[in-house]
C-alpha cells in the first residue's frame, strides 16, 4: 500500500517553534504615535489577565500623570524602581534585578524603545526584556511604529524628526503577538489639543512637524501595514509548522551590496522593506578586494552596515573575496539564485559614473536574467572627513616624518651633484635617470609622499641645473619642456607605484609579524601544563601584543576568581565582576562596547572549549573609542583579542585534560598495583593450601594405608605449608608496618653463622633443590640487629634467589665486616636481573618476569620488606646483577648486599 | 594388567608432589613426577604414562602448548590442574584436548575420582560402548533412543544429538565451544544461548526435577558434564 501523501512540516518552522520552548512569550502593544492609548490597552489586558491567576507584575509603567491609567493601575503589584544619577539628575529606572528575582508569570514593562541611562547593564530596554524573556518571563510592553529600525527613515523622511531609540527589526519579529492600538488621526489630534498626550521633551516645533495629519495619516498607514505583514507571516509559519501547503514564496530572493559609504544603511533598509514587501528572503554581502585596501575606519563602517543588515533581520550576512567587484557579486548571486540585486547609485565617483563604469551600470550590463534596484540616496553633504577619504592611507597611518622629506631633498641634492660631476668628465645623453634614481630611493625608503616631493624637486632641480638656459627655471627648447614633463609624470607616476608596493610590503610584514606572534603565543601556552601558568601566560602576551592591561577569570567554588592579571591586580570591582560573571554564564561577551553593562572598563570575552566556557579573558579599554552612542573596541583589536583568547581556551582545556588524563593514569596504576597484589597474594595462599589439604584429604582418605613413613611426611608437609603460611601473612604485616614506618624493632645481639644456618634450613624444607654455602668471614663479630626481622630479610632475599636462579644454581650467602660496618650478602649465578629491572627491583610489587608459571609469580613483596627492614636498622641494601668483582660462570648471577652500620661489637 | 597404572604429575611446586605422590602410591599407581613442561614432555614420550596431572602453570611452558604438543601424538587423558580464577585457561585447556580439570586447592578423593573416569573413558575408546547407562537413563546411539527407567522419552532430533555428544563424553567436562562445534557446527561456535536452550529442554525431559539437575550438570563459565555411567 502506498503512503498517503501527508504534507510535512518544515523543518525550520518547526525549530522556531521549538527555540520558543522555555522561553517567555513577548507581546507587543503597537501604535502609530505617541498617544493612541498602547499604554491603556495593554494595562487593560493586563486586568484580564489577572482574571486568570496571580502573577501578574508591573515593572515599569509611565502613566505622565493621566487620570485613567492611573486608575487602571490601581491593583497591580508594582515593583519599586531603581533610582539612577543620571547627568545629576535622579531618575527612577526599571529594575531589572528585582524583576527576575521576582519571576512574575507576566510582566508589564512600558516602552519598547527606551534607552537605559549609562550604567546600566543593558544600553536598551529591549535588551532587558530579551532576558526577561529567556528567564522565561512572559512580557508585554508597548510599542511605537517609528522606533523600528528598519522603518527608521522612512519615518525620518515623513515626519522630519530623526528618532534615536530604535528596536532591532529581529527582536521586534520574534514577538509572539502584536497587538495593534489604533487610532484615527482626528481623534488622535483631539487628544493632543486637550493635553492628553505626553511628548516626551520635545521641542515644540517637532512636536508640531511630528503630529500633522499628512504624518499621522503616513504613520498609521506603516503601522497598519506592518501589523498586516506580520499577520500574513503569522499565518504562513503556521501554516508551515502544521504541514499545510501554502502559498510558498514565488522564489524571489533579494541581494544587497554593502559598502563603507553613508548611503549604505538606506540601501540595506530599503533591501528590507522591499523584501518584506514580497515575503523573500535577503542577504546582504560585501566585497572584499585584496587589491583595494580599505582603511580602518571604512571597514569599520561596512562591519556596521553588516550589523545593520544582521539586526534587520537579513538571512544572510556575508563578506566575499574577489578581485572584481561585479563579477564577485553575480557569481554570488548566481550561486544563491538571487532574483534582484539592490545597491546604491554612487558608487565608483562621477568619473565611473560618466563612463559607465559605476556599479549600477556594470551591473546592469552583465547580470542576466536579475532584477537590479538602484537606490538614489540623496549623497550626503561632503564633510571634511570624506575629502580625506581621498588621500592614501600611508598619508595618515604612519603620519608624514619632516625628516623623510629632508632626506629625500637631500637624494636630490646627491643627484644634482653627481649628474654635474659626470657632465664634467663624460657627455651624457640624458641626466634625468640620476634623477630617478633619486625619486626611487625616496619611494622605497619613505612611501609616496616623499617620492611625489621629491619628483617636483628633481623636476625643479633639473630644470635649473641641466636644462638650457643654465641655472633659470625657463626652457629655451620646447622639446625639452616636453622632456622636462614626461620626466615629472613618470616620476610621479614610479613614486605611486613604488610606494604602493612598500606599503603593500610594510602590510605583509605586518601580518608576518602579527602570525608569528600568534604561532609563537600558541606554542608557549602549549608548553605551559598548569591552568594557572596558561592564565599568566595568556595575560602577559595579551598586554604585550595589544598594550592593553589584561585578565583572565577561572571558576573556583562556582565563582570566577581572578586567576592572573597584567598589570597584576587581584580583584575587580562589583560592576566587572558582574559583567564578567555574565560573560562567562552566557557565554557571550561582555562590557566594554558590547550590549551588556558597557559602561565596566573591561571587554570580557568567553574563553570556549568544547565542554563549553572554561573562563572568561578581559582587556581594558585603552583601545576604546568614543564613537556612536556606545564605546566600542577597535575592531582589529577585537579580532585579534578574540583569537588570543580562543587560543588560551583552547591551552586552558588541553592543561585540564593532560591533569584528568594523569589523575585516571594514576588510578589505573593503582588499580593495576592492587590488582597484581591481590592475584599474587591469592596464589601464594593457593599453593600452601593445596598442599595442607591435599596432605590433609590423603591421611583422611588413605591414612590406614599409608606407610607410617608417609604418614609422618604428609604430617610435616601440612606443618611446613602452615609455618610458610604463616610466613607469608608476617611478611604482608611486617609489610604494612614498614609503610607505615611503625616497624617494632627488638634489637639483640645476633651470630650470623647461625642466622644463615637457619635460612638455608627453611628454603631446603621448603623444597629449595639448589646448592647453598655460607661463608662468615673469621672473628666476625655479633651484630646488634632484630633477629627475626633479620632471619625475614634473609629469608625474602634467600628465597628471591632460589626463585629465580634455576634449580641447579649455587646460592652463596656471605658475611664480613670492617671497623663500622657489616657486610652481608646473598648470590646466585643464575640467570641475573634484566638491567631495566635492576633500579626497581627494591620497589614493592616488582616482580621478577623470568619464570611465566606459577612458580614465578610472588606477591613481589620480598625484597620490598627486605629493605624495608634493612632501612629500619638504618643500613642500605643494593642489588648487583652480575656481581661486582666476581666473574659468574656465565656472566650472569645476581649479588644483593646489606651494609648494617656497626657502632659497637662483642665478638 | 602386567603392570600398575602410571600417573604422570607436571608440576614446579615442591610440595604437590610431596603429598601426590604418597598418596597415588597408596592407591595402586605408579608416580613418574616432572617439574617442568619440558621434563613433562619428555616422560609421556618415554614412559607412556596412562594419565597426566598438569599443573597449568609451569616456568618453561605454558600449560596449554604443552597440551597442544602432546595431542599432535598422543591421546593419553590430560587432567589439568588449575587456580579458580583462571576461567579462560581452563576452557583454552579444554579445547585444546584436555580430558577434566580439578581445581586448586583440592581434596584427594576429588582428584582420584577424576583420574578414575578419565581411565575409564580410556578404556571405553578403544571399545566404544554404543549404549549408556546413567542411573536408569539409558541412552542408546546407535538406535537413537533414549529410556528413563524403562519409558522412552521423545526427543527432537538436534536434543538427540545433544544428549548422545554428552553421552560420549559422561563423567567429563565438555566447553560450550566444543558442544556448539559438534552439535550445531563450527559457525555457530559463539552462540551459547542456543545450548541454554536446548539443555533447558534437554533437562525438562530427562530430568526428574529440572530445577535441580542430576544428569546434566552445569560447570559454570566453562560448559557441562553428563553425570558418569556407574
Amino acid at each position: 500500500m502506498a503512503l498517503p501523501n501527508v504534507p510535512r512540516a518544515s523543518p525550520d518552522a518547526l525549530l522556531a517553534l521549538a527555540n520558543r520552548e522555555g522561553r517567555g512569550r513577548l507581546k507587543i502593544f503597537l501604535g502609530a504615535a505617541p498617544g493612541v492609548g498602547k499604554t491603556y490597552a495593554m494595562l487593560l489586558a493586563g486586568k484580564t489577565a489577572q482574571e486568570d491567576g496571580p502573577g501578574v507584575v508591573v515593572g515599569l509603567v509611565e502613566t505622565h500623570g493621566r487620570r485613567e491609567t492611573d486608575e487602571l493601575l490601581q491593583g497591580f503589584e508594582i515593583l519599586p524602581r531603581l533610582p539612577v544619577l543620571h547627568r545629576g539628575k535622579m531618575i527612577q529606572e526599571f529594575d531589572i534585578d528585582a524583576a527576575l528575582k521576582r519571576h512574575p508569570r507576566l510582566i508589564i514593562v512600558d516602552e519598547y524603545a527606551h534607552s537605559n541611562p549609562p550604567g546600566s547593564r543593558h544600553p536598551k530596554r529591549w535588551q532587558d526584556i530579551e532576558e526577561l524573556l529567556s528567564a522565561g518571563i512572559d512580557v508585554w510592553t508597548t510599542l511605537n511604529i517609528q522606533h523600528l529600525e528598519s522603518l527608521n527613515d522612512v519615518v525620518q523622511r515623513i515626519s522630519r524628526v530623526r528618532v534615536r531609540e530604535t528596536v532591532p527589526d529581529t527582536v521586534f519579529d520574534k514577538a509572539d503577538e502584536l497587538v495593534l492600538v489604533d487610532l484615527p488621526p482626528d481623534e488622535l489630534l483631539k487628544r493632543l489639543a486637550e493635553g492628553k498626550v505626553y511628548v516626551q521633551d520635545t521641542a515644540a516645533r517637532a512636536v508640531d512637524n511630528f503630529f500633522r495629519p499628512n504624518n499621522l495619516v503616513a504613520l498609521r498607514e506603516l503601522a497598519l501595514r506592518r501589523a498586516a505583514s506580520r499577520i500574513d507571516s503569522d499565518l504562513l509559519e503556521r501554516m508551515q509548522s502544521g504541514g499545510v501547503e501554502g502559498p510558498w514564496a514565488a522564489g524571489e530572493r533579494i541581494l544587497v551590496c554593502i559598502g563603507p559609504d553613508d548611503t549604505s544603511p538606506m540601501v540595506v533598509r530599503h533591501a528590507k522593506r522591499l523584501a518584506e514587501s514580497i515575503g523573500a528572503p535577503w542577504l546582504a554581502v560585501t566585497v572584499e578586494r585584496p587589491f583595494k585596501q580599505l582603511r580602518d575606519a571604512e571597514r569599520r563602517k561596512v562591519e556596521e552596515h553588516l550589523r545593520l543588515a544582521e539586526s534587520l533581520g537579513a538571512d544572510e550576512v556575508k563578506t566575499l573575496l574577489g578581485s572584481d567587484l561585479v563579477q564577485e557579486l553575480l557569481r554570488y548571486a548566481k550561486f544563491e539564485n538571487i532574483t534582484q540585486i539592490v545597491v546604491g547609485r554612487s558608487r565608483g565617483g562621477w568619473l565611473a559614473e560618466a563612463l559607465g563604469r559605476s556599479l549600477p551600470h556594470q551591473l546592469v550590463r552583465c547580470a542576466e536574467d536579475i532584477a537590479i534596484h538602484v537606490v538614489t540616496v540623496p549623497e550626503p553633504k561632503r564633510s571634511p572627513s570624506r575629502l580625506r577619504l581621498v588621500l592614501p592611507s600611508s598619508l595618515r597611518q604612519r603620519g608624514l616624518h619632516p625628516l623623510h622629506f629632508l632626506w629625500s631633498a637631500a637624494g636630490v641634492v646627491c643627484a644634482i651633484a653627481v649628474g654635474r660631476l659626470m657632465t664634467a668628465l663624460v657627455s651624457l645623453p640624458n641626466v634625468s635617470m640620476i634623477f630617478l634614481l633619486a625619486v626611487l630611493f625616496a619611494a622605497v625608503r619613505f612611501g609616496i609622499w616623499p617620492a611625489v616631493f621629491t619628483s617636483f624637486l628633481a623636476f625643479l632641480g633639473y630644470n635649473f641645473f641641466f636644462i638650457e638656459p643654465f641655472y633659470t627655471l625657463t626652457v629655451a627648447r620646447p622639446h625639452e619642456l616636453l622632456a622636462l614633463f614626461i620626466f615629472l609624470g613618470f616620476a610621479v607616476l614610479f613614486s605611486a607605484i613604488a610606494g604602493r608596493i612598500r606599503e603593500q610590503a610594510q602590510i605583509a610584514v605586518t601580518r608576518a609579524q602579527a602570525t608569528r606572534r600568534l604561532f609563537e603565543f600558541a606554542r608557549h601556552l602549549s608548553s605551559l601544563a598548569e591552568p594557572q601558568m596558561v592564565a599568566e601566560g595568556a595575560v602577559a602576551e595579551v598586554q604585550r601584543s595589544l598594550g592593553a592591561p589584561a585578565i583572565l577569570l577561572l571558576p573556583r567554588d562556582d565563582d570566577l576568581a581572578v586567576a592572573a592579571a597584567w598589570p597584576p591586580e587581584d580583584e575587580l570591582d562589583t560592576a566587572s565582576m558582574t559583567a564578567a560573571r555574565w560573560a562567562f554564564e552566557r557565554d557571550e561577551p561582555a562590557g566594554l562596547g558590547t550590549g551588556t553593562l558597557p559602561n565596566v572598563p573591561w571587554y570580557f570575552f568567553p574563553l570556549r572549549a568544547s565542554h563549553g566556557c572554561v573562563g572568561v579573558i578581559g582587556i581594558a579599554d585603552r583601545f576604546a573609542s568614543h564613537a556612536g552612542d556606545g564605546t566600542k573596541l577597535d575592531s582589529e583589536v577585537r579580532t585579534l583579542f578574540e583569537t588570543l583568547a580562543e587560543l588560551t581556551a583552547t591551552a586552558l582545556e588541553r592543561s585540564r585534560l593532560a591533569r584528568e588524563i594523569a589523575a585516571a593514569k594514576t588510578a589505573t596504576d593503582t588499580e593495576r598495583v592492587r590488582n597484581t597484589f591481590l592475584a599474587s597474594i591469592s596464589h601464594d595462599f593457593r599453593t600452601p593450601l593445596a598442599s595442607i589439604l591435599g596432605a590433609a584429604t590423603s591421611l583422611i582418605y588413605f591414612g590406614s594405608k599409608l606407610s607410617d613413613a608417609s604418614r609422618q611426611d604428609l604430617l610435616g608437609q601440612v606443618k611446613d605449608e602452615a609455618e610458610q603460611l604463616d610466613n607469608m601473612v608476617r611478611n604482608l604485616l611486617a609489610m604494612t608496618r614498614v609503610e607505615a614506618g611503625a616497624l617494632e624493632m627488638r634489637p639483640d645481639w645476633v651470630d650470623l653463622s647461625e642466622a644463615f644456618d637457619r635460612v638455608v634450613a627453611l628454603a631446603k624444607r621448603r623444597g629449595a633443590a639448589q646448592t647453598f654455602e655460607t661463608i662468615v668471614a673469621p672473628g666476625m663479630p655479633f651484630v646488634p640487629v632484630d633477629p627475626s626481622l633479620l632471619d625475614q630479610a634473609l629469608t625474602n632475599i634467600v628465597g628471591n634467589a632460589v626463585r629465580y636462579a634455576g634449580s641447579n644454581a649455587r646460592i652463596t650467602l656471605e658475611a664480613s665486616c670492617d671497623d663500622d660496618e657489616v657486610l652481608l650478602s646473598v648470590m646466585d649465578d643464575g640467570p641475573g636481573i634484566a638491567p631495566d629491572m635492576l633500579a626497581t627491583v627494591f620497589e614493592k610489587f616488582a616482580r621478577g618476569r623470568g619464570p611465566g608459571g606459577d612458580g614465578g609469580e610472588g606477591a613481589g613483596l620480598g625484597l620490598a620488606i627486605a629493605k624495608g627492614i634493612v632501612d629500619a636498622h638504618g643500613g642500605s641494601i643494593t642489588a648487583e646483577s652480575p656481581p661486582a668483582g666476581s666473574p659468574a660462570a656465565d656472566g650472569h648471577g645476581t649479588r644483593i648486599v646489606i651494609r648494617l652500620p656497626l657502632r659497637e661489637k662483642i665478638s | 594388567m602386567t603392570r600398575a597404572t602410571r600417573v604422570l604429575v607436571v608440576d614446579d611446586e615442591h610440595a604437590i608432589h610431596r603429598f601426590l605422590k604418597p598418596a597415588l602410591e597408596v592407591n595402586d599407581y605408579e608416580v613418574l613426577s616432572a617439574g617442568t613442561a619440558a621434563e613433562g614432555l619428555k616422560r609421556i614420550a618415554a614412559d607412556a604414562p596412562d594419565v597426566v596431572v598438569l599443573d597449568l602453570g609451569l616456568p618453561d611452558m605454558d600449560g596449554k602448548d604443552v597440551i597442544a604438543r602432546v595431542r599432535q601424538w598422543s591421546d593419553v587423558p590430560i587432567i589439568v590442574l588449575s587456580a579458580r580464577d583462571r576461567e579462560a585457561e581452563k576452557i583454552a585447556a579444554l579445547d585444546f584436548g584436555a580430558d577434566d580439570f580439578v581445581n586448586k586447592p583440592f581434596g584427594m578423593g576429588e582428584l582420584m575420582a577424576r583420574l578414575r573416569t578419565a581411565l575409564r573413558h580410556r578404556m571405553q575408546r578403544k571399545g566404544e560402548t554404543p549404549v549408556v547407562n546413567i542411573d536408569g537413563l539409558v541412552i542408546d546411539v546407535a538406535r537413537r533412543r533414549v529410556t528413563w527407567e524403562g519409558t522412552e522419552v521423545s526427543l527432537s532430533p538436534k536434543e538427540f544429538e545433544l544428549l548422545a555428544f554428552l553421552a560420549r563424553h559422561s563423567g567429563r567436562v565438555v566447553t560450550h565451544k566444543q558442544i556448539l562445534t559438534a552439535v550445531w557446527g563450527p559457525a555457530h561456535e559463539h552462540d551459547t544461548q542456543y545450548l541454554r536452550v536446548y539443555i533447558g529442554q534437554l533437562r525438562q525431559k530427562i530430568e526428574p526435577k529440572p530445577a535441580d539437575p542430576r544428569f546434566i550438570l552445569t560447570e559454570p563459565g566453562i560448559g557441562y558434564r553428563l553425570l558418569d555411567a556407574a
